[in-house]
């Protein structure tokens, strides 16, 4: 399987070829923009209804994902994201899983287990709504976000994000929800809650937001007519 | 202060680099990322201060990032889609339309100017901040779309929903577009700034406005 990065970055997209019959891709629904006519596409509850069920919920991806499988040497699959935005890929080779914020996550290997991981109260109660999507395995792992992705490698000195503009990050690191600034800043910085990562790893960050986009619009609705 | 933009035109951030000690002010909500060094500090400069710039269409409060004990950084970012430019500080200062201000060197003095009676009815956000130093200094701005400096050599209307920023060298008016009332509003150009004088005018390639009521108009009505 050999894979292509186009259109990068303002509006990503992914060309995969598949060299030898059988091979599979697992993609969040919606994503195939269009495919050779040899490839086969089923679509499943990716380790049953439950685990489904718990992602759907949890992780801010659909119920179902399809699964795309290659009958001939040669064919070609494309895949594109919903929102404008940068695509990025990860080779992953079994040593360092990744964690992808809810709806990030856009393709990978079969050989990759995607996994609802509890983020924790942390992650829950602080209102930052942090659900996050744990990817390990072999194989590509690709992931989109809404604007650019810049890629922050964290060292011994940490690194902190606005949780709305998290994207994804790498195992080794772990984070804690926190606020910046005093008590007084909470409530009037508009920047709300922060996470602040330690540890070693690598750390995307998007550099727009899609609740900004909708924050900035929902004055310019129409006005529902009373009675 | 070391200011990079990347990403540009479509989704750009720009990474703001501190030596130790060093600060810049932000707009309220532009920060997107930083060092685990900067500390973060609110202020509204005094109620009065905050109330005028509340009206000016920004936040009521405005953030100082500071790296302590060792250099920092900090990434910033606008809200919409666009670009980004840095405007060194001249003796004359600019006029920055008040949306499009993220950050400035703490140095930079920042004035809400309330565009009169006149614009302050045109909801088109005419509010302008006048932004003067002493010294050298920078000021970060933000745009929806790309962003193109346009000379003003004599004369010049533009759309006040596409301003971004201009010499404070230049005079400037808001007014209508055609010679009558009617005519403008049908004209669909709204209000538009007449500049007179020698001096740069940085344009936004879009109009937030304009983008809002086309986009807005097709979702769902919300409950007044």
């Amino acid at each position: 399987m050999r894979y292509e990065m186009l259109d990068k970055p303002d509006f990503g997209m992914v060309r995969v070829t598949f060299d030898q019959a059988g091979e599979q891709m697992l993609c969040e629904s919606g994503a195939m923009v269009s495919r050779d006519s040899a490839i086969e596409m089923q679509t499943n509850m990716q380790g049953g209804l439950l685990a489904a069920a718990k992602r759907k919920m949890l992780g801010g991806e659909s119920l179902f994902q399809n699964t795309f499988t290659a009958q001939a040497p040669g064919q070609t699959l494309w895949l594109a994201p919903g929102p404008e935005g940068d695509v990025e890929v990860l080779e992953m080779n079994g040593t360092m899983p990744v964690f992808l914020q809810s709806g990030a996550w856009m393709a990978s290997a079969p050989s990759v287990t995607l996994d609802t991981k509890w983020g924790g109260a942390k992650g829950f109660f602080s209102g930052a709504g942090l659900f996050l999507l744990k990817c390990e395995g072999h194989g590509p792992l690709f992931f989109n976000c809404y604007g650019g992705m810049h890629a922050v490698d964290v060292g011994q000195a940490g690194y902190i994000c606005d949780t709305s503009h998290i994207v994804g990050f790498t195992a080794g690191l772990d984070y804690r929800v926190t606020k910046v600034g005093g008590l007084k800043s909470l409530f009037f910085s508009g920047e709300g809650l922060v996470c602040e990562f330690r540890g070693q790893g690598r750390l995307w960050i998007s550099t727009r937001n899609a609740a900004s986009l909708a924050t900035f619009l929902h004055p310019f609705r129409p006005v529902e007519r009373r009675g | 202060m070391q200011i990079d933009i990347a990403y540009r035109p479509a989704h750009s951030l720009a990474r703001v680099g501190l030596q130790a000690g060093e600060s810049v002010v932000a707009e309220s909500g532009a920060m997107v990322g930083m060092s685990t060094n900067v500390q973060m500090q609110t202020q509204s400069g005094g109620l009065m201060k905050g109330l005028k710039r509340m009206f000016g269409g920004e936040s009521f409060f405005r953030n100082t990032f500071t790296a302590q004990n060792g250099p920092g950084e900090v990434l910033f970012a606008q809200s919409l889609c666009g670009d980004m430019a840095t405007l060194e500080m001249t003796p004359n200062g600019y006029f920055i339309q008040s949306s499009s201000f993220i950050a400035s060197s703490p140095n930079v003095n920042i004035e809400t100017k309330v565009g009169g009676f006149k614009t302050f009815f045109a909801g088109e956000g005419v509010f302008v901040l006048k932004a003067t130093a002493a010294g050298p200094g920078q000021c970060l701005v933000g745009a929806f779309g790309g962003i193109q400096e346009m000379m003003c050599d004599g004369t010049l209307v533009i759309d006040t929903g596409h301003l971004v920023a201009w010499d404070a060298t230049l005079e400037y008016s808001v007014g209508k577009s055609a010679s009558g009332w009617i005519a403008s509003f049908l004209s669909g150009e709204g209000l538009v700034c007449h500049f007179r004088g020698q001096g740069r005018i940085w344009i936004q390639t879009r109009n937030p406005a304009e983008y809002g009521s086309t986009v807005g108009k097709m979702l769902p009505a919300r409950k007044g």
